[in-house]
């Protein structure tokens, strides 16, 4: 496979991954707004998200809806769900050959309906949660799609390596943003509603009431979100599932510097050792730029590895 | 809807004849266009353009420094052909495109057409497709023109008529392609009962026309396309997923002693032919158009070395200019010694005194062109134009002659088309496509038959309005 046609299976996916992550938060936020009335929580997503750093006042469910037409339409802003969609959907069209026909298809109805010339005034004229499930949906078709006509070459796992890589740097990054703040010995209220709140966002909110029932506290969460085996959007999780498509990539491409495979397993085999109480040991904050710094490292690898021949 | 249709004036009618009957051809169609009403119709035609745009089938335009996507328009009723008027066509075609490849390779090598005086040498030697690179080089099976589209007309007594031939990068086939797919959606009750004659298996024939030029089990095929903003690039994807094989760009090949590679995940692989999307000036700006950073520095070389094959052979430009045109009749005769089957349309020279003083006074009937346009563009209709932009365009060609052509402007054959919500008549030409290779000359039953959407209109062009239909070559 052509390291460019790598490069841009890798991309797809990840602008799926980090559209799909955006919305949820658009969601998640828009609904704690209705709870608290603090709708200063827009900054951070502007700021993590956008990249607009510049504080705004926002005052009142008004804002919060032109906020949120922002985050997903704004043509200029490279991040906005628009903006993404149709990169994902360029990087699509540029590897045509190597996806499924029906994959190509669900990523151009999802073009098609978010560049549609009355997709604003639909957003104006509805309810603004029905409207992101609406777009939400696409994504689960993206993935069913994929998963059920994909086969499993080289192509898919170079998706792989784009969705899972942007989903553990997302979930490392919900964390990171309240990890300053956070004191596990010492909970409050505020705690467990953010914690909800970040649960509900990246869909772990029921998975977390049946293993701890209804008792927020940081450390649950921190393990429910990093460690768990079976939580699809948990660090471990993702990390497994790196490991898996860059073996069988190795394997696809015969390559034999096995540095890319050796950091990854070795992280792989870090986490599965790792148990909560290391970690309050460790240090939340030592522990997550541990993480960050390892991803770095194998992100610069998979660019080395696959796609160096492009730069 | 049927009897509301009014005929253009002097104009073959494919449906139709002059005294309004419908032609055999079309009396499977007739019967489908009598019990259907038009609101299906437009439904269909609704159909059709929501599902181009589904697949992306889409072109992008430029407006406003804004890249939007467009469909190709896609009138839904076929441009039916009978099989015994199709042998003719196919017989003429590769009559045609033989004649062709023996002037390319004699153009490229001795140059007897020349030498002979059938064709005067100053046609050669000022024309700007030609590549001196080109000179004494052995290409593989001596095919020049592995792919090649030949536009089409029918005149207003019934026959066709070759308006040019385009033995480049000749564009179209995946929409053959794509409105065949469509029909079979849109008439699943009369597809199976019309004996239309199968254009499904381009893709094969053309693969295996490329595998034929090496002595190779498994060589490896690419195509190379400039990029997903070139306007033909749903085409590029097409035809390489169809085939199987990588659409690569410029940037995806590296050249190692004087081999061809291509970088994949992983590692170099190299490639043994590049079916090329890319125009002669761009493929290597060592040699030609320096500022490229389409193809690939050196590539000339290493053709010239024998170690990769292009697709079509650089410098097939000299053979299907408007200047050459006059003189395909002449090949046909000097290297085949045959009559030509499909017929040119008259041609004048306008470097020629005699035939300019002509055209100038009978410019009414005539059509001006530049022998190094395309797409429609620079020409001046003699019918339409007014007195002053006659005296300019003369001006303008008082200056180089050698450079301009004109023909009578024939009746290009009208089709019913979907317009307004009636059936109206619009102008069509047919384009088909001929591969060449180890395997000899195959043509592909039908091509793609283009039509000028807006109303008397001649211009078939998609950059000036113009729309397609499916083609169907039916058994008689």
């Amino acid at each position: 496979m052509l390291s460019r046609v790598a490069n841009n299976l890798f991309w797809m996916d990840r602008y799926v991954e980090r559209s799909y992550g955006l919305l949820n938060l658009i969601k998640t936020n828009f609904n704690s707004t209705l709870d608290s009335g603090d709708y200063s929580s827009w900054n951070n997503i502007l700021s993590t998200y956008l990249g607009v750093d510049e504080f705004k006042q926002f005052e009142n469910y008004n804002d919060s809806l032109s906020i949120i037409k922002f985050i997903l339409f704004d043509p200029s802003n490279a991040n906005t769900h628009l903006n993404m969609i149709i990169k994902a959907r360029e990087n699509a069209r540029s590897v045509q050959e190597h996806i499924s026909k029906e994959l190509w298809l669900s990523v151009n109805k999802y073009y098609l309906h978010i560049t549609n010339d009355g997709i604003l005034e639909k957003f104006d004229d509805n309810d603004p949660i029905n409207f992101v499930d609406d777009l939400l949906l696409f994504n689960h078709i993206y993935y069913s799609v994929a998963d059920i006509t994909q086969e499993r070459g080289n192509a898919y796992c170079f998706m792989n390596l784009g969705k899972y890589l942007e989903r553990v740097v997302q979930s490392i990054d919900f964390i990171s943003v309240r990890a300053d703040k956070m004191d596990l010995n010492n909970e409050n209220i505020y705690e467990s509603f953010f914690w909800k709140n970040l649960l509900a966002s990246i869909g772990g909110y029921q998975l977390y009431l049946k293993k701890y029932k209804s008792i927020f506290s940081s450390e649950n969460v921190l393990e429910m979100i990093v460690l768990n085996d079976n939580f699809p959007r948990s660090v471990r999780y993702s990390i497994n599932k790196l490991y898996i498509h860059i073996e069988r990539l190795y394997k696809f491409n015969g390559l034999t510097d096995n540095n890319l495979l050796f950091r990854i397993g070795k992280l792989k085999n870090q986490l599965n050792y790792t148990t909560i109480d290391n970690i309050k040991q460790e240090g939340i904050h030592n522990f997550l730029s541990f993480i960050q710094s390892e991803l770095k490292d194998i992100s610069y690898n998979i660019n080395k590895t696959f796609f160096y021949q492009i730069q | 809807m049927i009897s509301n249709y009014t005929k253009y004036p002097n104009t073959w009618d494919e449906m139709f004849d002059d005294s309004g009957s419908i032609r055999n051809t079309y009396k499977n169609f007739e019967s489908f266009l009598k019990r259907t009403p038009i609101e299906t119709l437009l439904q269909m035609q609704d159909f059709s353009s929501q599902l181009f745009m589904d697949h992306g089938v889409t072109f992008r335009v430029y407006s406003d420094n804004k890249g939007v996507e467009r469909i190709f328009p896609f009138d839904i009723l076929p441009r039916i052909i009978n099989e015994s008027e199709w042998k003719i066509i196919d017989a003429g075609i590769k009559q045609r495109i033989k004649a062709l490849n023996l002037f390319l390779k004699d153009a490229y090598h001795e140059q007897f057409i020349f030498k002979d005086g059938v064709i005067p040498h100053e046609l050669l030697l000022n024309n700007k497709n030609f590549l001196r690179e080109m000179m004494n080089l052995r290409v593989p099976n001596d095919v020049y023109t592995h792919i090649s589209g030949v536009d089409l007309i029918r005149n207003n007594d019934g026959d066709f008529y070759v308006l040019e031939d385009n033995l480049r990068t000749p564009s179209g086939v995946s929409y053959m392609l794509e409105n065949r797919q469509i029909s079979r959606r849109l008439y699943p009750n009369l597809m199976p009962t019309s004996n239309v004659l199968p254009v499904d298996n381009y893709p094969e024939i053309l693969y295996q026309q490329l595998k034929s030029l090496v002595d190779k089990e498994d060589p490896e095929i690419v195509l190379l396309t400039p990029g997903l903003y070139n306007s033909a690039y749903y085409e590029h994807a097409a035809l390489a997923r169809l085939m199987g094989i990588e659409l690569v760009e410029g940037n995806d090949l590296v050249l190692d002693n004087h081999h061809v590679f291509m970088k994949t995940a992983g590692g170099l692989k190299k490639i043994d032919i590049i079916y090329r999307r890319i125009d002669d000036d761009y493929l290597d700006p060592l040699n030609f158009n320096s500022e490229s950073v389409l193809g690939l520095a050196g590539i000339m070389e290493s053709y010239r070395q024998g170690k990769v094959i292009i697709v079509n052979a650089p410098g097939t430009g000299i053979a299907d200019d408007k200047a050459m045109y006059v003189y395909v009749p002449d090949m046909i005769s000097y290297y085949l010694n045959e009559e030509p089957i499909l017929k040119n349309i008259r041609t004048y020279q306008l470097s020629n005194p005699d035939e300019r003083q002509y055209v100038y006074d009978n410019v009414e009937k005539m059509v001006i062109k530049e022998t190094e346009g395309s797409g429609g563009y620079g020409m001046l209709m003699g019918n339409n134009a007014t007195k002053s932009m006659i005296e300019s365009y003369f001006k303008k060609v008082s200056k180089q002659p050698h450079k301009y052509i004109a023909q009578p402007i024939l009746s290009l054959s009208s089709v019913p088309c979907i317009i307004d919500n009636e059936l109206s008549p619009r102008c069509v030409d047919l384009r088909p496509f001929a591969i060449s290779g180890a395997n000899g000359i195959k043509v592909c039953p039908g091509g793609l038959s283009r039509v000028a959407l807006k109303e008397n209109s001649l211009v078939v062009n998609s950059s000036q309005g113009g729309g397609s239909k499916d083609t169907w070559v039916i058994k008689d």
